[in-house]
């Protein structure tokens, strides 16, 4: 059987070692921090998972907090606009101040509003509880862990000395990802193109509207993006649910990254996003009266630049490894798909190395093993980047308002249809393409539907 | 036919392929010993691992095997692992409990006037 080698213990990594053991191979996972260390620290992700992901982890065994966590059963989608109009009143040069550098803050107005049902539901675990958990289970089942954060240096003899088959890198957050050069064809992005201000809170209360677990999200005009999701987080040595609050600002508008560039104390993080949700959310921040932090660190800061890369990276002493999840593909948080591209990863990676455990792991296998991940990633990714455009195009502002005229009229087929593109993303094709979206609308919902205007 | 009586003590060492002691927390400060110096089976061992299981002889932190060997961490750690899973080696994991105990810090303490 292969030795194999796993550089990252986050949720590709873990998934991919215990799916391996599983089917008796000798795994080795190479994780910076040990599970102490992971559950104690800051949080990693928003990490939405989606029915098909979720249902990779049950069939693996690993679904340890499916009762626990809330079940997400739907996506409500929102649109925030200026009481002054939109867009152009909102318009400025260089940086927009945010809200607690001004004076004067008039609460946006919710334009559109409209809720997906989910067929199947959506859970977000903590990926400081999911990956304490799986590290130590991976312990548990055989593997091997070795506690060490692993620079390019340490690859090369780790793959000059021969001990592996096959090594896998997996951790897409420090400079091992600089062994990966980025497919300039599918990253159509050099820089982040959101500021992300995330914290973990409980005490919000659920819309009077709607008394169910769901994914609030809000598309502010001119600010960028805000989510509230549900999900489940440490409480100490325990756990308990939590709403999960993000930002996505527009790098020059209001809550871009000169808005969240001071060190904040966790509360006087707090106290800023819910300023924000006070003027951009406001029906969010109305349930938002009793809500605390839960746990002394709750917060996450920062941006992604959207990058896919080569997968096979090339060691100074010849030897070759393999990217995977994040190294490999990395979206902007705004569509949720970070978890889910990881999880997908895994399961195909995992495939083609139990398929092949007798033959070698050579260049031409690493290569077939991405692309056949890439005919998945290719989805989420197109539909990402085409999501970070800071102002809808016109045939997705018809979809909108003809999923929210279904909605009104108890009808929500459009809206379920988008909410179950966003678990199945190779479906969201008629998203992106104008024509596709004017067939769908007359066919499926044609008394919805505003018309397309006359091509001239 | 009779089914054959296995010993009970003999399931943790199936269930773990040999490995009695699953899990080695080789932190920089984890202490390393050799509790039976064998000298036929260094003079058979690969190159990184012999270096590594003669270093250890005097018991060593893991710090200490990789600087002393020209080892990177993360080879050493390799290493000293699959000799601690063949119990070659004995990794020391509950050395200290805390990284503010006296006799660790008194380590790091006389370490740092070696170098200085």
């Amino acid at each position: 059987m292969p030795h194999i080698l796993i550089v990252g213990a986050g949720q590709s990594g873990l998934q991919l070692g215990l799916n391996l053991l599983a089917a008796g191979m000798d795994v080795t996972i190479m994780s910076a921090r040990t599970p102490e260390e992971i559950r104690g620290g800051s949080p990693t992700s928003t990490q939405c998972m989606f029915q098909p992901a979720l249902q990779i982890e049950r069939d693996l065994g690993l679904n340890f907090w499916e009762e626990q966590c809330p079940k997400l059963t739907a996506q409500r989608y929102n649109l925030g606009l200026p009481p002054d109009g939109y867009p152009d009143a909102r318009q400025t040069t260089g940086e927009a101040a945010p809200p607690w550098l001004r004076t004067e803050v008039t609460p946006f107005t919710r334009a559109i509003r409209f809720t997906g049902p989910w067929e199947h539901y959506t859970q977000s675990v903590d990926q400081r509880i999911k990956m304490s958990s799986w590290l130590a289970e991976f312990e548990n089942r055989g593997g091997t862990v070795i506690y060490q954060g692993v620079m390019t240096s340490d690859l090369d003899s780790l793959t000059a000395l021969g001990r592996y088959d096959l090594t896998i890198v997996a951790a897409g957050k420090g400079e091992l990802v600089g062994l990966f050069d980025r497919d300039a064809s599918r990253s159509p992005y050099d820089r982040p193109q959101r500021a992300l201000s995330c914290i973990y809170t409980r005490g919000m209360t659920f819309d009077p509207e709607y008394q169910d677990w769901a994914v609030s999200f809000a598309n502010i005009a001119g600010v960028g993006e805000f989510f509230n999701m549900p999900g489940l987080t440490v409480d100490g040595d325990g756990m308990q649910p939590c709403n999960i609050l993000l930002f996505a600002g527009f790098p020059e508008g209001p809550l871009g990254f000169h808005a969240w560039r001071e060190r904040l104390s966790p509360t006087e993080h707090l106290d800023r996003i819910v300023r924000a949700m006070r003027e951009y959310v406001p029906w969010e921040a109305d349930l938002a009266g009793d809500i605390e932090i839960t746990d002394p660190r709750p917060s996450l800061i920062g941006g992604y630049t959207p990058t896919v890369r080569h997968p096979i990276g090339h060691l100074p002493s010849g030897g070759l490894v393999l990217g995977m999840g994040d190294v490999v593909v990395a979206n902007d948080p705004i569509t949720g798909q970070g978890a889910n591209n990881a999880a997908h990863s895994a399961h195909i990676y995992a495939r083609h190395i139990i398929d092949n455990a007798d033959g070698r792991y050579d260049e031409a296998w690493m290569q077939a093993t991405f692309d056949d991940y890439w005919n998945y990633a290719k989805h989420p990714t197109v539909f990402t980047n085409a999501m970070l455009g800071q102002e809808p195009p016109e045939h997705v502002g018809r979809i909108l308002a003809a999923a929210q005229a279904g909605h009104e009229a108890g009808k929500p087929v459009i809206a379920a249809r988008i909410a179950y593109g966003y678990t199945t993303p190779s479906d969201l094709g008629w998203m992106l393409d104008p024509d596709e979206a004017n067939k769908y609308l007359a066919e499926v919902a044609p008394e919805f539907a505003t018309p397309a205007p006359a091509n001239p | 036919m009779a089914t054959p009586r296995t010993h009970p003590k003999v399931r943790p060492y199936v269930l773990t392929g040999g490995r009695t002691v699953t899990r080695h927390r080789l932190l920089v400060h984890t202490l390393v010993t050799v509790p039976y110096y064998d000298p036929g089976l260094a003079a058979a061992m690969l190159p990184e691992a012999r270096t590594l299981y003669e270093q250890a002889r005097d018991g060593c932190s893991v710090a200490e095997l990789s600087a002393l060997s020209g080892l990177s961490l993360g080879v050493t750690r390799v290493i000293v692992s699959d000799l601690a899973a063949a119990q070659r080696v004995r990794v020391h994991a509950e050395t200290y409990g805390s990284p503010f105990d006296r006799r660790l810090l008194e380590r790091v303490r006389d370490g740092l006037r070696a170098l200085a």
